[in-house]
Order: C-alpha cells, then structure tokens, then sequence
C-alpha cells in the first residue's frame, strides 16, 4: 500500500532516459480531468460526484504524501480539512475577505500552523502510537469546533452562506464552472505534490518511511523531515476544506468528525495510498459506488455495509489499493525477460568479478594525529557496569580491530563510539570535537560514518537510491527544505553515486532493487551507505557477519581497498580477518580495555588466551 | 537412538546465513559443550533446535521425533528446554510466578521444594519481582525455571557469562550436581576450561562450521586446535 | 482574597455529584480501556473495533432485554455476545495480520469497525434505542452522607464496573491464564519456549478484551441510549486513557480511567464546553513529560 522500488526506480531512470515521461504523466492527468465532465456522465457519475472526489483527491495528495511516501498513519487529517474550511469560509461569509482564493490561502496557512503544533508533540513517535495521538487530537478539534468556538463555526449547525467564488472580477455561478475551478487547483496541487516528492525532500521522506534510523545514521535530522510531511498533509487538508465550503455554500461541523479522517483514509487504501493519485481514484470508486447502491440499487442504509465488506477484502487481498496494485502488475510484467538472466547469474558473477577489482598488497601507511579519542568512558545499565572507564584512541589512517570475547562490552563500547548512545561518564572527542552525546547525526555530518552488522538497508528502494540518501545528506547537511529541484539535480550527486558505486563494486547493479541482490551484495552496499558520506572515520560492525568463505575474502580486500585516505575501526569475531587486515588491535575483555598492540603481540599475549578461553579452572 | 541428532541444519538471520550443514549429536545422560568465539553461531544452533529461530534446512531429531521448525512451545513439550542467553525473566512478575508459569504446561512437574533445595537463594528470594534481581539471582531462576519441567535435555546458552567467580563458581556445581543425577546438558560456554571441566564431549564451531568433535582429554592435547579456533 | 476565590467555587454538593458521575464514568473507561490495553500489550493489535464492540453489547443487551425482560440476562448477552465475535474477528482475520505492519493492522480493526457498526445501523436503523434501567436501579439515592439524591442506577453501575474489574484484576493475578498474560505482554517468545501455546492464549486475550467492552456498552445502555455511532467516542477516549495510563499496563488503565472521568466532569463544573478538551491536554501533557504514560514501561513507544 505504499510506494514501491519498482514506482521510485521507474521516476529515476526515466528522468535520465525518458525526461518527457513525466510531463506526459501530467498532460494525461490534464486532459482526463478536462474531459472529465464530457465522458464521466456516460457511466452515470453526476458533476457532483466529481467535483467532490476532486476535493477528497486534493485532501488526499497530501495524506498519500505522509501516510504513503513518509510512512506515517494519521487518523486526525479531518482537523486540518475542518480549521482551514472553517477558517475560509468565515472570512467570506462575514465579508472580511472578498476573494476567494484569498481567503483559501489563508485557511491553509492556518491549517499549516496548526500542523507545525500537532506536528512537534507527534514528530518523534510513529506507528500505532502515532496514529492514536492524532485520532485524539482530531477528536479534540471537533470538540472545539462543536462547543468553544460555536460562535464562530455555527455548533452543529455548520456555517450557512459561503459565497460564490469571486476571482477578480469573475464568479462561478455554474456548476461547470465550480467543477474546473476545483480542478485547476487539484492540478496545481498535484503538480506540486509530484515535485515534492522527486525532490531531496521526497527521498528523505521515503527514507524515513523505510528504516528511519538508518536515514538517521546517514546523517539526516529526519524528524524534521517528518514534520514537514505533516505541514504539507495539513496545507493539503485545509485548502481542500475550504474548498469543500465554497463548494456546497456550506460548511457542515462533520468536517471536523473523525468520519472526515475515516473517508480519506477508506479511499486512499482504496486507491492506493503510495500513489499521489490513488485517494482521487478512491475517492471517485467510493461515492460513486454510494450513490450507485444507496439510489440506484434502492439499498438504503445498508450501503455503507457492503463498501465496508468490500473496503476489508480490498485491504486483504490489494494492500497497494486499485492503483498501485495496477501499477505493480505493470511492473512485474516489464521486469520479465532481460533482467531474468542477470539474476540467475548473480552468485557466479559477484565472485568473478570481486576477485580482481581491488589491489591486494597495500603498503601500511604513515599515520596521522589522533583523529578519534575516548577518555574514561563509562556506561551504566541500572547497577551493571558494561564498560569502565575505558580510554581509547585511535590516528588518522590506522586501521584499528576491537575484539574480545563475549559479554565483554563491544557492543556497548562500539555504540558510544558511533554516537547511538551517550555515555554515562567520559567523553569521546573526534576531530578534535567533542562529540559526546551528540547523535548519530550529527557525528555522521562531521565526518564519522557507520555500518552495521545486521543490513540496515531501505528495502523498497534501488542502489542508487539507497546511495542517495547519504549523498544527499553530505551535500545539503542534515535538513534542508528544497521541495520544488529534483532530487537527481543536486550538484555532483550523480558524481558521488557513481564513485561510491566503484568503492564497493556495485556499479553494474545500479538500478537493482535492494530485495533483489544477493546477500553479499548487500553487505556491500551496507558499507556503501557509510562510505557514501566521505567519512573521514568509518566503524565497521561485524562486517562479516554470515558470509561464506569466499565472501569473507573478498570482503577483507574490499576493506583493505577502502581504508586509503581514512581510519578505520572494526570490530570483529573473525580472527583469521582480524590479523589480515588490523594495524593495532584493541582487547575489551570484561567492560574495559585488557591489551593493545599490533597482532603479533596480541597473538602471543598470554593474558589474552586467559581471556578467550577463560584462563585457570572456574 | 540418540535423546538428540541434528543433521545438515541451516539457517539463516534474514538473508545472513549463519549457521552451514551443523551435524550434533547428543545421547542420553550426556554432558556435551559447544564451543566457539562469538559468532561462531553457538546460540544461533542453540536457538535453532529449540524452535526460538526457525532454521531453512536440515533435520532435528528429539526422542525420534523429526522437530526441525517446530514451534518453540511443540519442542519445550518434546522435552527440551532452552535457558537463553539473555535469561528473560518475566520482570513484572514473581520468582514464583516465573516458576509456575514454568511448571504449567509440563506433564510432571518438578516439585517447587526440590527446586528450592537446588537453589536455596531462590527460595529466600520467592516473593521477589523479577525486576529486582542480581544477575547471578536471574540466571538461577532461568536455570530453575527449566529444570522445574522435567525436561529430558537442557541446552545452556552462555549461563556463567558477566556473573562473579563466586556465583560462577555456584552454579558450576548446580550444574555438576545434576549432571551426576542423570541430566542431559548441551552447554555453550565462552569459558572453555570450565566447560571442559564438566563435560563428556565438545564440539567446536568456526564462522558458522563444525570444525571438531571431541572429548576434553582429546582437546587438551591439542592446544594449536584450542587456540586457532577458540583464541586469537 | 482567598475568601473571594472559594466563594466563587461552585457549591459542594455539585462539586460531589459530579465526582461521582467522574466515578461512574470513570470505571466504565477503565473498564473499556482495560480491554483494548491488554489487547495492545500482548498482540500489539491497535484494536480499532473497540468502539463497534462497545455498541455490539449495547444492542445485544437490549434485545434481549426486549426478549426476556432481565437486566441481568441483558448483561450476560452483551457479555457473551461480544465475547464470541472476539473470538470469530481474532481467529478469522487478525491472527493472519500478526507479520503484517502495524498500519496495516490498524486499517484492517478499523474496517472491521465499519462493518460491525453498519450491521447494526442496517438492522436496527440510525435511532437511538431506549434501555431502560432495572427496577433495582431506579430512582436515586443519597447514600447517606451525599448533599443531593445521585440516581441509584448510576451507583449500580460503578459498582458492577468495580465488580468486573475486580474479576478482571483477579483474573489476570491469581489465575494460570492470567499468569500467561501478564508474561506475554512482557516477552511472549519466551512464554514459548516454556512449552505454553501463546497462540492459544492471544485468542483469548483478545476475546476478553472485546467482552470488556461489550460489558461497558450494554452497562452504559441505560445511562446513554445506545445508537451505532455510540461507541465511536469511547475508542477515542479509551486511546487517551491507554496513552494516560501506559500500553499494556492494566492498573495504569484502571488508574487513567478514573483520572479521565474525573477530569472530564469536574471541568465542566467550571467550564461545560471544555471538558472533553482538558481531556486531549491531559494527554498532550503526558506525552510531553512522561510519553511511557504513569504506568507503562519505558521503549514501547
């Protein structure tokens, strides 16, 4: 029910093959909605029913861009459709405000405050929590609207009189007129959505829907992202209310009911939340089916029974709702043929061609000043001790093993170090700044990337665009709001793409979706995303985790091949890799450090053996 | 027929493959140890046979029953209790609580007065939250929480990791005690003496391999073999 | 100046009849969010169909109500009733929901929700219907210390909520099931490794859960008289109760539950119009300055 990589991958390969894609996506949108009224009626769907799915796609580009691209379920939309409506349609019944479109555009600006407010006190949640949070506070406003400010929004008998629109000098009298008005402004709306969501912005979006602690990670401050997200659902939401009021001279109190945040959620699964036109075609299925069984087939009251039936088979059978389950049969019957072999060829080919690409024998380096230091730190857990008073340093271009047998710490000691958890004494300065408890990303901005054990990939997206998320960190820091540029125009990204591609030698699988690589392949765009950024400083989480003999070879000269021109800190189990590829090894036995040293030392230590294989009788 | 043979297991955490072709075998009233540095795959295989992790291939045969991908609960009920690395104590509830809970759905129970005869700070400890106790406290109950069902094989994940040479020292001779009485015990242990001090056998894994069997006195004369695999 | 502030309070006896009805409503919240808290720790289903089930046990009381003429049948109908469409819901859909994310299981409870409620406006049509109280329950007492009559049903009703509450508290603390529960929220895998079927065991959590709120519709029915859309307000209240009181915490749904009645009838003691509200800013406070709400573990947000 949300996008997917085959949608996204399209967006971007045909931006470079096929520019003219897009604008005949949006001429064929143009023309469907100008010929709307000439065609739609010959299947029975009054003007009626058209203008008011117009209304509900408009309100629905915005929830398809947070529930659908952002991954956030927001059960309290109908606030924003009912404070802009409200707002807009007081303006012009009282007469304060003449013109129309005015008046709409201060409803929205009003509706986007009060999603700037809900947005800061749900930015940090997600999932169930979120959805709970805004169900409430859609629930507060109706109250609000009903009782407080009965005054001004008529309780429960809604504001009466909203004019005509006035554009100029112009009003629309006909309902003709009424219908292009509203679909010029659902065109511009959805002009803009689609910008938005091809933009940096967008990415980060889709980012945050897929692994937001891996967009973190990457160096992107992405509840902010979030937030955005839910300022424009709201712009959307209001707009769309005040629409609704000049549209039926009317603005009725259930605008705010949680029944208005109930339809738009209906129709946009119905449609297909991942797709910006999936809630108009929701919309259109859903009252055009209302009126069919309700008037038509004489069927009452109970109409509503048979869409909800249907509505729990569609959410079972079609998550991705009518148009996105189209759009994925699209895909799927494209992606057969050609591709097919590349698969099959997968495992040999990786192998094949890892073996040559990097060079095998590096000299060792000079080493620079002391790039990373972490000086008695220390983390609690309640009464337990998981790492004391550690003191840790490590120059420019040293490339640096932590090991040490199980329940030693490492992983704590590891996380401090990355900036995923703040220590409970000490502090950790990198670059000479001090970096203590300062986030993942932030320390990623400054210079210091991470990769993880488990891949922490964004599984629905391609490489590339996996890649870009970093990238696009790297060049725009850690938020910027550039809604309107495409995301592929942001200067030397391409460039930078294609240089992390070579690194990890995964140019050739460039458009590939993520669920289609091979596990190696993986791992190596696991390291990708870290490398992406240009760290100064990359920590290695067990980057052999899982892998068969020959991957774990390539993968040590993939190592070798990237630790050129930075530092590097792994930490690591296996010991044949760990000698191969360390300068100086770090032993952490028991929450602190036993032992440091080049690996031969280490190799012979004798405290080391105790500790690996726990010394004299217990 | 072995109480327990495991032949060609995989398996994987999500496309990572951790564990390639494991082959175990344990017979009855036998003290077996699974060695290995960490990530060698020691709890993963652990896991595996126990239902926790559901491995893609190969064969688990409990009592000459196939269980290979058996629910958790199907394999406790088989007769074979985990006790997990991270122990798991209910914190919201009692160590009573904890053991009943435990004793529920075994066909025969051991009595709690037996337990608490076993562990004794346990029994001090009865009317504790979970929440509130030491870590030593918290591995005893995990300990007690299996043995209190009666289970025909034991697999110990770790059970002397982070604990003090004291309490290490205590539960070394739990487990020698039940040991003597017949228990059978698959044991993972990063501390290899004091898992060669209590078993009859050991295996060692590398990178998710089987790359030896063998008893204690053969792995003490092989200290290359004891130091490729299990140091540095 | 003091003086001037207590004389502008209004009089006691107001003040006491609406802690009361802060109490009566009150248990009934908890009683609701009991259900769906439970449901939410150990499945980590957002039950959005709480508010149809609700309305479910209104109806079924109230027919047979109509049948036999007993409140107490009426009670055990609703009871039942919902205990069974729990039952069917759970094995019939949600169970295949569980791998699935948790949005899609909020959409698919809340589909549900619609079919349930239109069932019910389709059969029974959009008018309220009236459910008398029981002759045990009419007129008003004044319990001997209260300043006004408070109607007798209402007193009834705290205190059948306290008494499932109570079954439920026992329930959940003194028996096996219970047991179960209660470590299921907390880790269920490892309620699966000790050898109990936690599959078995979330069915009929989830059972529980839905007949909890059936109780409070069919309980409510002669207090407010039931309609389809009735039970809409008691989901959203019961997710500010949940929020309040912390996931999966059954004292913390007892606790918030009372805390919310109370706070819903005392403001509008001062300020009519806004007594829901205070209700949303209470919430919004708490996530503010404690988001694991007063009784819920920290990381479950």
């Amino acid at each position: 029910m949300t996008a997917t990589a085959e949608q996204t991958s399209t967006r971007s390969t045909s931006s470079k093959k096929h520019g003219w894609g897009h604008l005949a996506v949006e001429a064929a949108v143009l023309a469907g909605l100008l010929a709307a009224p000439f065609v739609l009626p010959l299947i029975s769907m009054s003007m009626d029913v058209m203008t008011r799915s117009l209304i509900w796609g408009l309100f629905g580009l915005g929830f398809a861009i947070l529930f659908g691209f952002t991954g956030l379920l927001s059960l309290g939309q109908a606030a924003f459709y009912g404070a802009g409506g409200f707002l807009a349609s007081y303006l012009l019944t009282n007469g304060i405000i003449e013109q129309t479109l005015l008046a709409l555009l201060i409803g929205t600006l009003a509706a986007c405050v009060l999603g700037l407010a809900i947005g800061l006190l749900v930015e940090r949640s997600k999932g169930i929590y979120f959805a709970m949070i805004t169900l409430a506070f859609g629930e507060m406003f109706y109250h609000l609207d009903y009782s407080t400010l009965s005054g001004y929004t008529g309780g429960e008998n809604g504001l009466a009189g909203v004019p005509v629109p006035l554009i100029g000098s112009y009003t629309i009298e006909t309902s003709l007129g009424m219908y292009y008005f509203v679909a010029v402004l659902f065109f511009l709306g959805y002009l803009l959505a689609r910008r938005v969501v091809a933009s940096p912005v967008g990415r980060m979006m889709m980012a945050v829907r897929d692994n937001e602690e891996r967009a973190k990670a990457t160096g992107n401050a992405t509840h902010l992202y979030k937030l955005v997200a839910i300022v424009l659902s709201a712009a959307y939401g209001g707009l769309a209310g005040g629409l609704l009021g000049i549209f039926q001279n009317y603005m009725p109190p259930e605008a705010f009911a949680f029944e208005s945040s109930a339809q738009l959620l209906i129709q946009t699964v119905i449609g297909g939340a991942g797709v910006l036109l999936g809630p108009l075609v929701g919309a259109s299925v859903w009252l055009y089916l209302h009126d069919l069984l309700q008037f038509n087939l004489g069927l009452g009251q109970s109409w509503k029974l048979i869409l909800g039936v249907i509505f729990v088979l569609l959410i079972t059978f079609l998550p991705s709702g009518l148009l996105g389950e189209a759009r994925r049969l699209i895909h799927w019957l494209r992606a057969r043929g050609p591709a097919d072999e590349a698969d099959d060829n997968e495992a040999a080919s990786t192998v094949v061609a890892d073996a040559g690409s990097w060079p095998v024998d590096e000299p060792t380096p000079e080493y620079g000043p002391v790039i990373l230091e972490a000086r008695g730190v220390s983390k609690h857990f309640g009464g337990l001790a998981a790492n004391s008073n550690i003191d840790f340093s490590v120059r420019e271009f040293e490339l640096r093993a932590v090991i040490g047998p199980n329940g030693a710490g490492k992983s704590t000691f590891f996380k401090m170090m990355a900036g995923v958890m703040p220590p409970s004494e000490g502090t950790v300065h990198f670059d000479g700044n001090n970096i203590t408890g300062k986030g993942v990303t932030r320390v990623c901005q400054m210079g210091m990337s991470t990769s993880f054990q488990i891949n922490e990939l964004f599984d629905r997206l391609t490489v590339r665009e996996n890649l870009m998320i970093p990238c696009l960190a790297k060049a725009r820091g850690r938020f910027r709001l550039d809604m309107i540029r495409r995301a592929e125009r942001v200067p030397e990204l391409d460039a930078r793409i294609a240089e992390t591609l070579e690194l990890v030698n995964l140019s050739h699988r460039a458009d590939t979706p993520v669920s289609h690589l091979a596990y190696g392949e993986k791992r190596r765009l696991e390291i990708g995303l870290a490398l992406a950024t240009r760290p100064k400083l990359l920590l290695l989480d067990e980057p052999l985790a899982g892998m068969s003999p020959e991957e774990r070879q390539n993968t040590v000269r993939l190592i070798k091949s990237l630790r050129a021109g930075r530092t590097v800190i792994v930490v690591e189990h296996d010991m044949d890799a760990v000698f191969e590829l360390a300068d100086n090894i770090s032993v952490l036995v028991e929450g602190k450090i036993l032992v440091e040293g080049p690996p031969d030392e280490i190799r012979s230590h004798p405290k080391v053996q105790e500790a690996y294989l726990g010394g004299v009788d217990a | 027929m072995s109480l327990l043979h495991v032949e060609k297991l995989n398996s994987y955490y999500g496309d990572s493959h951790i564990l390639f072709d494991i082959d175990i075998t344990v017979e009855r009233n036998e003290v077996v140890a699974l060695l290995g540095r960490n990530g060698a795959g020691k709890s993963t295989t652990l896991k595996s046979i126990a239902g926790a992790v559901k491995p893609r291939s190969g064969s688990v045969r409990l009592n000459d029953h196939e269980m290979c991908g058996h629910p958790a609960f199907e394999v406790a009920r088989r007769g074979l209790q985990l006790v997990p690395e991270e122990r798991r104590i209910f914190g919201a509830l009692t160590v009573e609580e904890n053991l009943k809970l435990a004793a529920f759905s075994a066909d025969d129970a051991e009595p709690l007065g037996k337990i608490y005869e076993l562990f004794p700070r346990l029994e001090e400890r009865r009317r504790s939250g979970g929440r509130t106790l030491s870590g030593g406290e918290q591995q005893m109950l995990a300990i007690a929480r299996a043995l209190i069902r009666k289970p025909d094989i034991i697999l110990l994940d770790e059970p002397f990791e982070g604990l003090a040479p004291v309490i290490v020292q205590n539960l070394m001779q739990v487990c020698e005690r039940i040991a003597a009485e017949g228990q059978t015990i698959v044991v993972v242990e990063q501390n290899v003496y004091a898992a060669l001090k209590f078993s009859h056998r050991a295996y060692i894994l590398n990178n998710g391999h089987m790359v030896y069997e063998g008893t204690p006195a053969d792995l003490k004369a092989q200290p290359d073999i004891l130091h490729q695999y299990l140091g540095v | 100046m003091l003086t001037d502030l207590i004389s502008s309070l209004p009089p006691w006896g107001l003040v006491e009849a609406q802690m009361f009805n802060g109490l009566q409503q009150g248990m009934l919240l908890a009683l609701i969010s009991a259900g769906l808290t439970i449901i939410y720790g150990t499945l980590g289903v957002l039950n959005l169909t709480h508010g149809a089930l609700y309305t479910l046990g209104a109806y079924a009381g109230y027919v047979a109500y109509q049948a036999t003429g007993s409140f107490l049948t009426a009670i055990a109908a609703g009871a039942l009733c919902t205990l069974l469409v729990g039952l069917v819901l759970e094995r019939g859909i949600i169970r295949y929901y569980y791998n699935r994310p948790d949005e899609d299981q909020i959409i698919v409870t809340f589909g549900l929700g619609i079919i349930i409620v239109e069932a019910i406006r389709s059969y029974f049509g959009g008018m309220s219907r009236n459910m008398p109280a029981p002759d045990w329950g009419q007129g008003a007492s004044q319990l001997g210390f209260l300043q006004y009559p408070f109607p007798l049903y209402k007193i009834e009703t705290i205190a059948i909520s306290a008494i499932v509450l109570l079954i439920f508290y026992l329930v959940l603390y003194r028996t096996r099931l219970g047991l179960v529960v209660r470590a299921g929220i907390e880790d269920s895998g490892m309620v699966s490794l000790l050898g109990v079927n936690v599959f078995r065991a979330f069915f009929v959590v989830f059972a529980i859960g839905a007949m909890a709120a059936g109780l409070a519709g069919v309980i409510n029915a002669p207090i407010t008289a039931p309609t389809p859309d009735g039970g809409e307000k008691f989901l959203v209240y019961s997710f500010v109760v949940v929020v309040l009181g912390g996931v999966g915490s059954f004292p913390g749904a007892v606790v918030g539950g009372l805390l919310a009645g109370q706070i819903m009838t005392l403001t509008s003691l001062f300020y009519p119009s806004l007594s829901e509200v205070m209700l949303y800013v209470a919430m919004a406070l708490i996530l503010i300055f404690r988001p694991r709400g007063l009784f819920g573990q920290a990381g479950r947000t």
